[in-house]
């Protein structure tokens, strides 16, 4: 009898609430109507004839989003600096706002979006189709043309707008332009220890195993491996195919002209992979621990605990900075195991820029990202700080950074044209970085993005069946003949062939259109 | 009945209700801002649940977003068994945390009550009172080095007395163990503290009567003490049942790094969902299954209040 | 007292609970000894109970970066837990007065109204729209504590102490002609003390532990909690530690060292945890005398 009552009284208080709600609630989407329908308003025209003074903009207030911590000296060049700068090129008022990691790609981020915040932050490509599925993002196509992006056209490739665009649409603007071709694909050995055991390079499996077991004899704390994910390095022992991977479950061959997506798990190649993967695992290559506490691995690594890794183009610098705090005398040189084939590229970009739909002034954003690529001045201050309070730049342009705190940070900045070096490293290894894109090819998917709507619930499934038993077999942390019929019989049942299917379609269809424009 | 009685009966029944209001009018006041709460950071968010059956979009908003029906509950139910495994487990490991934290809770506060050292009770009591503010984190980074193969103290001190080592993070049932005392460690000094608060609350009287008839200290502990706490018990079982369906995340992040072959056991709905739904990025997905782990909560707590209510009438939530 | 004391049982319950406290300091105990300790030593050889190769550099490090923050966030946390401690103590006890007040009609409606938002929940995208477009709480300090006003579960425990009280106290005040008002500030509260003690001790720990406010309200640093800090930090390492940072464009981003994380641990917990035990009586009592006054 009360129960009835209570929801008797509940039913039109809710009602209520509800309408009052949704009243608030379509005010949002006005907005932004009257925004998608003249994009560019005043500031565009004024753009288009000041060139880059900012003389005839109107003032505007532009929200960067930033993820992880934010230093002192970045709070105080944000409201020094960058400020006067950004003010002076732009006429915009610039702010940073700093959220935790977990809010990328999601959480806070996403609600900033869906209550049509004004602001800007990075995002990627699988980010990125979500977002736009949902109406979240500006379109900034109109701005990509004019004034706005004329810089950053010249110092960013245009592959890497490419990756950013949805039917022809930007949606986002990449920054960075940096060598990253093969990542991964290559070894990256502790030289030091190499050399102390008597070998001077690693060019197969065999000397890699080998490079392994004497290094134990001599320091049975070391860990092999500080990874378990080691497809991309071996590739070269287990295949004649130039494996490229979109995702977890699927791959292309790089070497064959054509559209066909092959199911990584089902090759043979796998199999193989698997196999080596579950000897390390139990010779100790990979520690056991790895099953469990992968972050323990990193921070092996970073404190020279570890013999190899997964190598980049940049990590042999990069890197080197972490562990020669524990390991003065650390030294790192990336391997390929029996390489004659071409480096693949996925585009030189870091990341790129989204303005969020309800933004007032999408342009003025493109017009920041621009500067952030415009010129060295820009550049350097912007990633490095002022010269002679944050860094001095000794008589070859190495720098030395004076200020350890991080600015706008460097992996996202990255770009050849500009970046500098410190002066602790060695000129060999600028110049392998500076050469190592120069037999890479972009990839052929490069610029393509998966739609998921149709496959979604199959998506979803299928995650949940690689993060359960796909994982332990491929790093080897469980037998293969045992386990791996069960997995697949799993993947099967989570709908993985529709998946597949659905990949293939929307793939063969992009490629096709891509080969026309060519 | 004659008009003249209806009407009477009824202007007694409003001037009894008036009577009442001028009474009770006080009570209203009292609950109002507790009601405010409820209703702005409760009530009207909940118009948010219709996004479950919808496909959302910023255009659309809250309510102009397309239907999707139960479409977003479909990657959760079409795939039966793992549906079926997340909801045992997360059954199954809230039982056990809730009897194990009970009973220690329970054992904890009676134990304090009994001790005669003000200053060792305070002490002790602030002291559980720690893991309650470790984060999971740090708790499973700890628990790690206790427990990794080949390094960790536990097996160390199994090799010294002659025994083999074990992988702890290979067995999912042990690990139901090691979750189950993770969480009494973390939980009990809290529960402790809610019981013994009852406990001195109680009249002294009643014990120096039972003492007067010769009852034992453990007789008391039995007949008077334990029957004091009973109606707290049942409150806090009555709660507990309505989050029977709901897990937390950080605790199995925490403690088992997610570890593959721990999931048997450990894939509790909000591990699941987390492994697939979040992990997708189709947090719709995400809510959807919240509103099943809400909906079966509160099919179990009316089960269980009615229960309560035939024990005792004031024992129950509403 | 002239009773005969059986000594067995009271040693052996000094003994049990003095060892589940010992078991609870220890990891404790083993963060403090990690963030007194280098973090060579510790990437070494694991935690122990003293401190492996002493030094307070971790502390100096932060403190020297971030000396103005950790105190900003230390105020802060100050001013939400005993702004919201004193504030939802009385609309919960008073909320809960209600729900037990005998012959009440409506007292089960008030109950179930409370009890239902335990279970369900619109989710956050709602719960934030008004929160910032609407109440317009976010960047102020009222948005730390007030949402977490009224606590459903904490609001049923102090029911439940309520209830404890003998129901003829209420029922003389009554004949002497006093309404709930006065009932309620007058009697219950004086009496419900033990339960005022239990419920202010856990909604000051809900307000001292929390970052979920923080960190969807607040964008102006200077209202960081230290809570929020510390879950900031923990948020990048769980993140980084993922593998989610790889799908970023292969950002490296070093994860912060084993014992920043430790003593950020020590920072957060220590002050409460070692002070409020000895403060939470006169907060108590300043509750109480404040709205009896009031």
């Amino acid at each position: 009898m009360v129960k009835t009552k209570c929801w008797a009284t509940l039913l039109p208080a809710t009602l209520l609430l509800l309408a009052a709600c949704s009243n608030g609630n379509t005010n949002e989407p006005s907005g932004s109507a009257s925004n998608a329908a003249s994009p560019s308003g005043t500031a565009s025209a004024s753009a288009n004839d000041g060139g880059s003074s900012a003389s005839g903009l109107a003032p505007a207030k532009l929200t960067i989003v930033l993820y992880g911590d934010e230093s002192d000296r970045m709070k105080e060049l944000t409201k020094s600096k960058f400020q006067d700068i950004v003010k002076q090129e732009i006429n915009a008022e610039l702010e940073f706002q700093f959220l935790p990691w977990s809010e990328y790609g999601g959480g806070k981020t996403d609600l900033m979006l869906s209550t049509g915040e004004d602001f800007a932050a990075y995002t990627d490509s699988n980010y990125m189709a979500k977002s736009v599925a949902k109406g979240l993002y500006a379109d900034l196509t109109p701005y990509m043309d004019g004034a706005a992006a004329a810089d950053m056209k010249k110092t960013v490739d245009d592959n890497s707008f490419k990756a950013f665009q949805l039917s022809g649409k930007q949606y986002a603007v990449p920054v960075g332009n940096k060598p990253n071709s093969a990542e991964f694909y290559s070894v990256l050995v502790r030289q030091d220890l190499l050399e102390e055991v008597g070998m001077s390079s690693v060019s197969s499996l065999a000397e890699l195993e080998q490079f392994y077991e004497k290094v134990h004899a001599a320091h049975p704390e070391l860990i092999g491996y500080a990874g378990t994910d080691a497809r991309r390095m071996l590739m070269y022992e287990y295949t004649d195919k130039n494996l490229y991977w979109l995702n977890d479950f699927l791959a292309i061959d790089e070497s064959a002209q054509d559209d066909k997506i092959i199911s990584w798990f089902e090759t043979d190649e796998f199999k193989a992979y698997a196999g080596i993967m579950r000897e390390w695992y139990e010779k100790g290559i990979v520690p056991k621990y790895a099953a469990t506490n992968q972050p323990q691995l990193t921070s092996d690594w970073n404190s020279g605990k570890a013999m190899f890794w997964a190598g980049t183009a940049a990590r042999p610098f990069e890197g080197a900075a972490a562990i020669s705090q524990a390991v003065p005398t650390a030294k790192l040189v990336n391997y390929f195991l029996n390489r004659d084939l071409p480096k693949i590229s996925r585009g030189t970009y870091s990341t790129a820029w989204f303005v969020s739909a309800n933004a007032a002034d999408p342009e003025r954003y493109v017009m920041f990202f621009n500067l952030l690529q415009k010129n060295q001045e820009l550049y350097d201050l912007f990633a490095y700080g002022i010269e002679g309070e944050d860094y001095t730049l000794d008589a070859n342009g190495r720098m030395t950074r004076t200020a350890t705190d991080e600015l706008i940070p460097d992996w996202l900045m990255m770009n050849k044209n500009f970046m500098r070096f410190d002066t602790s490293v060695p000129d060999d290894f600028i110049a392998t970085y500076k050469a190592w894109d120069d037999d890479a090819i972009i990839s052929k998917a490069a610029g393509f993005t998966f739609d998921n709507s149709p496959v979604k619930n199959e998506e979803t499934k299928i995650n949940g069946v690689f993060s359960e038993f796909l994982t332990p077999v491929s790093s080897g942390f469980v037998d293969f003949d045992k386990n791996y019929p069960k997995a697949m019989e799993k993947l099967k049942a989570a709908g993985f062939d529709k998946y597949m299917a659905e990949y293939q379609k929307q793939f063969s269809e992009w490629y096709a259109s891509q080969s026309h424009s060519q | 009945m004659s008009e003249e009685a209806l009407r009477r009966s009824g202007t007694t029944r409003l001037r009894k209700r008036l009577r009442e209001l001028r009474n009770d009018g006080s009570l209203f006041l009292l609950a109002l801002p507790g009601v405010i709460a409820l209703v702005l950071f409760a009530y009207l968010p909940m118009s948010g649940l219709i996004l479950v059956f919808k496909n959302y979009n910023y255009n659309g908003g809250i309510f102009g977003s397309p239907w999707a029906g139960f479409d977003n509950f479909d990657f959760f139910f079409s795939s039966m068994d793992s549906a079926i495994r997340a909801t045992r487990n997360t059954v199954m490991l809230n039982v056990l945390y809730m009897l194990s934290g009970t009973f220690f809770s329970v054992a904890i506060a009676i134990g304090l009550n009994e001790l005669r050292s003000k200053s060792f009770i305070k002490v002790t009591q602030s002291v559980m009172f720690f893991p309650h503010f470790i984060s999971w984190i740090v708790i499973g980074a700890i628990l790690f080095s206790f427990l990794d193969y080949e390094k960790g103290i536990v097996n160390r001190l199994l090799e010294a007395v002659g025994m083999q080592p074990v992988d702890w993070y290979s067995h999912p049932w042990l690990f139901v163990i090691i979750l189950v005392l993770s969480h009494i460690w973390k939980s009990a000094g809290y529960g402790a503290i809610i019981y013994y608060a009852v406990l001195q609350g109680i009249d002294t009287s009643y014990y120096e009567a039972a003492r007067i008839d010769g009852a034992s200290r453990w007789q008391l502990i039995t007949k008077i003490t334990v029957p004091m706490l009973i109606p707290s018990i049942i409150l806090l079982t009555l709660l507990g049942i309505g989050g029977m369906l709901k897990g937390d995340l950080s605790m199995i992040m925490g403690v088992t790094f997610l570890n593959p072959l721990l999931l048997p056991t450990t894939d509790i709905i909000d591990v699941y969902v987390y492994r697939t739904a979040i992990r997708s990025g189709e947090f719709g997905f995400a809510s959807a299954i919240t509103l099943y782990q809400s909906l079966f909560g509160f099919v179990l707590v009316l089960v269980a209040n009615k229960l309560a209510g035939w024990y005792d009438k004031e024992s129950k939530l509403f | 007292m002239p009773y005969k004391e059986n000594r067995a049982l009271l040693v052996s319950f000094y003994v049990a609970i003095g060892l589940f406290s010992l078991i609870c300091l220890v990891p404790f105990v083993l963060a403090v000894s990690g963030s007194l300790s280098t973090e060579a030593k510790i990437a070494a050889d694991g935690y122990s109970l003293l401190p492996r190769g002493f030094t307070l550099d971790t502390y100096r490090f932060m403190f020297s970066s971030k000396t103005e923050q950790i105190v900003r966030g230390y105020a802060n946390s100050v001013m939400v837990t005993v702004l919201g401690t004193a504030c939802s103590v009385l609309v919960t006890t008073a909320y809960a007065y209600v729900i037990t007040a005998k012959g009440f009609r409506y007292r089960n409606f008030f109950a179930f109204l409370a009890y239902f938002t335990m279970l369900f929940s619109g989710g956050t995208l709602p719960w934030y729209i008004l929160s910032t477009k609407y109440y317009h709480l976010d960047d102020t300090l009222a948005g730390l504590f007030i949402p977490y006003l009224l606590n459903v579960f904490l609001m049923y425990l102090q029911a439940n102490y309520f209830r404890s009280i003998p129901h003829e106290v209420v029922e003389s005040a009554q004949m002497d002609g006093a309404g709930h008002i006065k009932i309620f500030f007058r009697i219950m509260l004086p009496l419900g003390q033990v339960g005022l003690v239990t419920i202010s001790l856990f909604y000051a720990l809900q307000f001292w532990n929390d970052f979920y406010l923080p960190l969807m309200l607040v964008t102006d640093e200077k209202l960081f909690t230290i809570q929020y800090m510390m879950y900031y930090m923990m948020a990048n390492i769980q993140f980084l530690a993922s593998g989610n940072a790889a799908r970023i464009g292969g950002a490296i981003v070093a994860p912060p060292l084993e014992t920043a994380k430790l003593a950020m641990t020590c920072l957060t917990v220590l002050p409460i945890a070692v002070l409020y035990p000895f403060l939470q009586r006169y907060f108590v009592r300043g509750i109480i005398v404040g709205s009896v006054k009031g």
